[in-house]
């Protein structure tokens, strides 16, 4: 056997757009400014991922995880927090922070490999958005349990804020993201977490991480309450996520929400999908997606009218490559900035790593490093 | 005594780099040995993200290469339980960096479970992480905290170096009733070939090997940095001698002291952190054994103290040939 089969998640889930775009549920209620912003925001991710795409395969950037299929999971969830609540993504939620502002040419500097410090430097923050973003994590898992500490903060102030989180399918095997639920559940926290279930951990199918029905039962043991919901369509999304955040910022507790999507791309730019799973498979998901749903619907609407998409795909676009561009003109990071931000230096420096930095300055400068034998230093 | 394997290029054998020498091994010791199991995640299909196991899902079906859910302790916690019942297990940790999961099992059962049964439970396993830098990936690829394994009492560590001793270490771990950490240096995966045998051999896990013997300076140093302490033998107005230390835990000690005692200078080489790294080690074990014969004292090239930088700074990080060449010139310059 040399490639899994895929098994189709069941479509027992909230729904408020089919496929078409036409209407099936409750619309919930949202002016036609955020919708204008949800369907944007989702246009320009995509275009941002096949950018960056394009300066993977260029060699200037190193690798990349594209959120194509997936958009209206985190754009949808993000669109349901409000000024002062906190998010911490993972590494596939550019929709989540570009929907808040997020400051294009400083995502692709830093996907260029520059380090915060030179950014920070070169790309300075204008305006903080109005929900705060931690750095993207890379280990999995991790995020979720910060995210409930984050929410329990808020709970023991008595603030009305709301953390929300966001984890793979596959991640939801790791022991942080119980533990995480299960604190939540203790202590009432008002965090909100979106298991984004994409159908695939890099290689492996979701039915190969658990066996139970759904990712949404996941949340049952914990206490904490749960939606499941299609993840392709953006209102049903924003739809349960603002009920979950609603109540969290009631006092009511956690929140957890299981969004059926599907990664119609590689896991990342290292990846070879070719070799797991099949073709065809994704040819069914393109029928269901997330873009062109809400397309269909915001012309039908009229919130949006012929011509609209395409201008909005030219003005991403062209957004986009001022990002580039500017984020091209940050100068390589100096190494230097390597011994940054380890240890606060007021309170006291470290011999090490001031001998070290000393070293690494001797070394650039066609020195010889070595030459401290007293450890007095090189200077 | 310590093996020398100055060259193996008057070896008979397939021509392999060090990716496809772990696949052939773990194939090799799954034909020989049915208890020998596979798991980890994306091991099936794809045969791992570096392609260790290609092939090997076909070969021996999927209980014995095993696609795990994506949790470290996870697998680390029930390969302990599957050894202790007589089966060999070779988990893969996908990275060094996504180990730390798993160090709760680690520090637990696996290094201790021998200890505290007084030697009735055996825990057989050779856990294979691909470990270090220089290949320009994202935060916690490119880690080389080897450190916080041989800190650890009831674990061997082994980082092979080449294609050869690839083969031969990874057959010898598998085998080993121990527990065994087996570090691939990924940024050599696939950078050179060389012809290793296809007959069945094993190194031994408890000694270094002699890359080349020399008068002046010793350099001590394991996995990709032995082409750079090779490069800068080359460069260096020096007769160096360069050890291998291959079994991190436990060190060959012997080997250590007798190359030292020869040649009265050394350096070891190292991309991990050098603060409690394994040049802290050597270095330690050179002062405490053999301080009379130094003639200059030891220096340490390696990682900064720092947390591995993003892949626009990696290389001013990396040890490199040049870094290896200026400390061995300095201890050459040094006089007492
Ligand atoms: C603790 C940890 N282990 C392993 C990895 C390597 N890794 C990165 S992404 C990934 C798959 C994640 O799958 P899933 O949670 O379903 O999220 P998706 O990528 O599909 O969005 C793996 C194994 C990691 N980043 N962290």
């Amino acid at each position: 056997m040399s490639q899994w089969q895929e098994q189709r998640p069941s479509e027992e889930f909230y729904r408020v757009l089919d496929p078409d775009g036409n209407v099936v549920g409750e619309v919930p209620d949202v002016d036609e400014e955020t919708l204008t912003r949800m369907y944007r925001t989702m246009v320009t991710s995509r275009e941002f991922d096949e950018k960056a795409l394009r300066m993977q395969r260029r060699g200037e950037v190193s690798i990349v995880a594209r959120a194509t299929g997936e958009e209206a999971v985190s754009c949808g969830s993000a669109a349901a927090l409000e000024e002062g609540d906190w998010c911490f993504p993972s590494y596939r939620q550019t929709p989540a922070a570009l929907y808040w502002g997020a400051d294009m040419a400083r995502a692709v500097a830093g996907m260029m490999g520059a380090e915060p410090e030179t950014v920070d430097e070169h790309l300075p923050v204008e305006e903080e958005p109005p929900v705060s973003f931690t750095p993207v994590y890379v280990p999995l898992a991790v995020n979720v349990t910060n995210a409930v500490g984050s929410a329990m903060v808020d709970r023991f102030r008595d603030n009305d804020a709301v953390t929300m989180s966001y984890i793979g399918d596959g991640s939801t095997s790791q022991g942080d993201f119980h533990e995480a639920l299960n604190f939540a559940g203790v202590f009432d926290a008002p965090a909100v977490t979106v298991c984004q279930n994409n159908q695939w951990a890099i290689s492996v199918p979701a039915h190969r991480q658990t066996a139970a029905e759904t990712f949404a039962q996941k949340a049952v043991a914990h206490g904490v309450p749960y939606d499941r919901v299609d993840g392709n369509d953006v209102l049903a999304v924003y739809a349960k996520a603002k009920e979950h955040c609603e109540r969290a910022r009631n006092g009511e507790g956690a929140g957890y929400i299981e969004a059926v999507t599907y990664r119609m791309v590689e896991h990342n730019t290292a990846d070879e999908e070719s070799v797991y799973r099949d073709a065809d498979e994704r040819e069914y998901w393109e029928d269901k997606d997330p873009i062109d749903r809400l397309e269909t619907f915001l012309l039908r609407t009229g919130v949006l009218e012929e011509g609209d998409p395409e201008r909005i795909r030219e003005e991403v676009r062209d957004e986009i490559q001022d990002a580039v561009d500017e984020a091209r003109e940050v100068p390589v990071s100096d190494p230097e900035t390597m011994f940054e931000h380890h240890l606060h230096e007021e309170s006291g420096g470290s011999w090490a790593q001031e001998h070290q930095r000393q070293e690494l300055r001797a070394e650039r400068n066609g020195e010889n490093p070595f030459t401290d034998f007293t450890g007095e230093g090189l200077e | 005594m310590s093996l020398t394997t100055e060259s193996r290029s008057d070896q008979a054998g397939r021509e392999m780099n060090l990716v496809t020498a772990v696949n052939a091994t773990l194939r090799q010791e799954m034909q020989r040995d049915e208890s020998v199991r596979l798991m980890g995640y994306d091991i099936g299909p794809i045969g791992g993200v570096y392609r260790a196991t290609q092939g090997l899902l076909e070969e021996f079906g999927e209980e014995r290469v095993i696609d795990t859910p994506l949790s470290e302790n996870g697998i680390l916690g029930t390969a302990v339980g599957m050894a202790m019942r007589d089966c060999r297990i070779v988990p893969e940790i996908q990275f060094m960096g996504f180990f730390y999961p798993a160090f709760g099992q680690f520090m637990y059962t696996l290094v201790k479970m021998y200890e505290r049964s007084g030697g009735n439970l055996e825990v057989p396993m050779t856990v294979r992480m691909p470990y270090s830098g220089g290949i320009k990936s994202s935060e916690y690829h490119s880690e080389s905290t080897e450190t916080y394994l041989v800190h650890t009492p009831g674990v061997r560590v082994v980082v092979p170096s080449t294609p050869y001793e690839t083969k031969g270490l990874l057959a010898a771990s598998i085998r080993s009733d121990d527990p065994v950490f087996f570090l691939e240096p990924k940024k050599i995966y696939r950078e050179g070939k060389e012809p290793v045998p296809e007959e069945e051999y094993t190194l031994p896990l408890d000694e270094a090997r002699y890359v080349r013997r020399g008068e002046d300076v010793t350099v001590y140093t394991y996995g990709a940095m032995t082409r750079h302490a090779k490069a800068a033998a080359d460069s260096v107005d020096a007769d160096v001698e360069i050890v291998d230390l291959r079994t991190l835990s436990p060190l060959d000690v012997e080997t250590i002291l007798e190359s030292v005692k020869k040649t009265g200078r050394a350096v070891v080489l190292h991309e991990a952190r050098r603060t409690l790294g394994m040049g802290a080690e050597v270095s330690a074990l050179i002062n405490e054994y053999a301080l009379d014969r130094l003639k200059a004292p030891v220096k340490r090239a390696t990682g900064f103290d720092v947390h591995f930088p993003g892949h626009q700074t990696e290389h001013a990080y990396l040890p490199d040939e040049q870094r290896a060449t200026d400390a061995i010139q300095a201890v050459m310059d040094y006089e007492f």
